[in-house]
């Protein structure tokens, strides 16, 4: 019996049941003796290895995503040069890394609400957002949100009033979008760094709204 | 991220197709234990190096899932990472890179 790995899973809280700490141990003892011997061989160092996996784990997440829509929320000037210019705006937080494709932030308010798919694969702005996930490679979502947006987003609990125009933006190679979600009432006392902890990966691809509670 | 390590997260490993995606929840990588990391963090920096190319990496993981799907999709005979493992072994040793590795 083998821990199933799948996408978008959870860490297993029955993964010491299913993988036994014997054969955990064999694979760890296997991994540092390839590192040791890549390490000798002066193919790989620690550090680097180290900070590798510091980049893909901590700077590769959302976080980053919700640290550029608080900062559009508590500056205005940084707004507008997000709205104009997003590639650079973003860089501006130290955030990049893509290769040449071209970040495009669309604005949220009281009569648009916007929403981005990538119809042909799963282009994604994962610097911003970290690694897409599962459904928005599902040809499900990716067919059902360019011809009715509506029920897709219903099915993310998130209605709209029939007022309110839906604009579905379509990534490719070379253009991500992320979305800037409108501020919740009420957030008006609440620091910047409070607010990033409301802006979740959802409201960023506009499935959802960014919830207070 | 300007420090010149840009170059690692390149689309070609962030965004490998479904059959073979990095395991992750909400946007976050996914590691169990700390060997996951450690043979996630030296396959990308082989690569990286130009020691192979990432879609010969990438074919080698297929095929190792595949192959421990075979019997019963539904539960793999390997963790993700296990197949990764096994992958990068194999790449390595077919690179000569493992050449003097007693066992």
């Amino acid at each position: 019996m083998s821990e199933h790995d799948h996408h978008d899973a959870p860490p297993s809280p029955y993964l010491r049941n299913v993988r036994s700490a014997e054969h955990d141990e064999a694979l760890a003892a296997k991994v540092q003796k390839i590192e040791a011997l890549l390490t000798a061989k002066g193919l790989v160092n620690k550090a680097a290895l180290d900070r590798l996996v510091d980049l893909y784990e901590n700077d590769l997440g959302p976080l980053n995503g919700a640290k550029v829509v608080a900062r559009a929320w508590v500056d205005p000037q940084y707004k507008q040069r997000l709205l104009n210019n997003a590639t650079a705006a973003i860089a501006e937080l130290g955030f990049g890394g893509l290769q040449g494709e071209h970040m495009v932030v669309v604005e949220n308010t009281p009569q648009v609400h916007n929403v981005v798919v990538c119809t042909l694969c799963s282009c994604y702005p994962w610097p911003v957002l970290g690694l897409p996930p599962t459904w928005y490679k599902d040809a499900a979502y990716r067919s059902r949100v360019v011809v009715d947006p509506r029920s897709v987003l219903t099915e993310f609990g998130t209605t709209l009033d029939e007022n309110v125009e839906v604009r579905v933006w379509d990534s490719s190679a070379e253009v991500r979008y992320l979305v800037l979600p409108e501020r919740p009432e009420g957030t008006r006392g609440l620091s910047e760094e409070q607010l990033v902890k409301l802006i979740d990966r959802d409201a960023m691809i506009g499935v959802k709204k960014v919830q207070t509670s | 991220m300007s420090d010149g390590n840009t170059r690692l997260t390149t689309p070609d490993v962030a965004e490998m197709p479904a059959l073979c995606a990095l395991p992750r929840k909400s946007g976050e990588m996914v590691f169990h234990t700390e060997w996951e990391r450690r043979a996630f963090a030296l396959a990308v920096s082989l690569a990286d190096q130009g020691q192979f190319e990432w879609s010969e990496f990438q074919q080698q993981l297929i095929a190792s899932i595949a192959e421990s799907e075979q019997a019963d999709p539904q539960n793999p005979s390997r963790g993700y990472y296990e197949s990764w493992l096994l992958s990068l072994e194999t790449l390595l040793r077919r690179k000569r890179l493992l050449d003097g590795i007693d066992h």
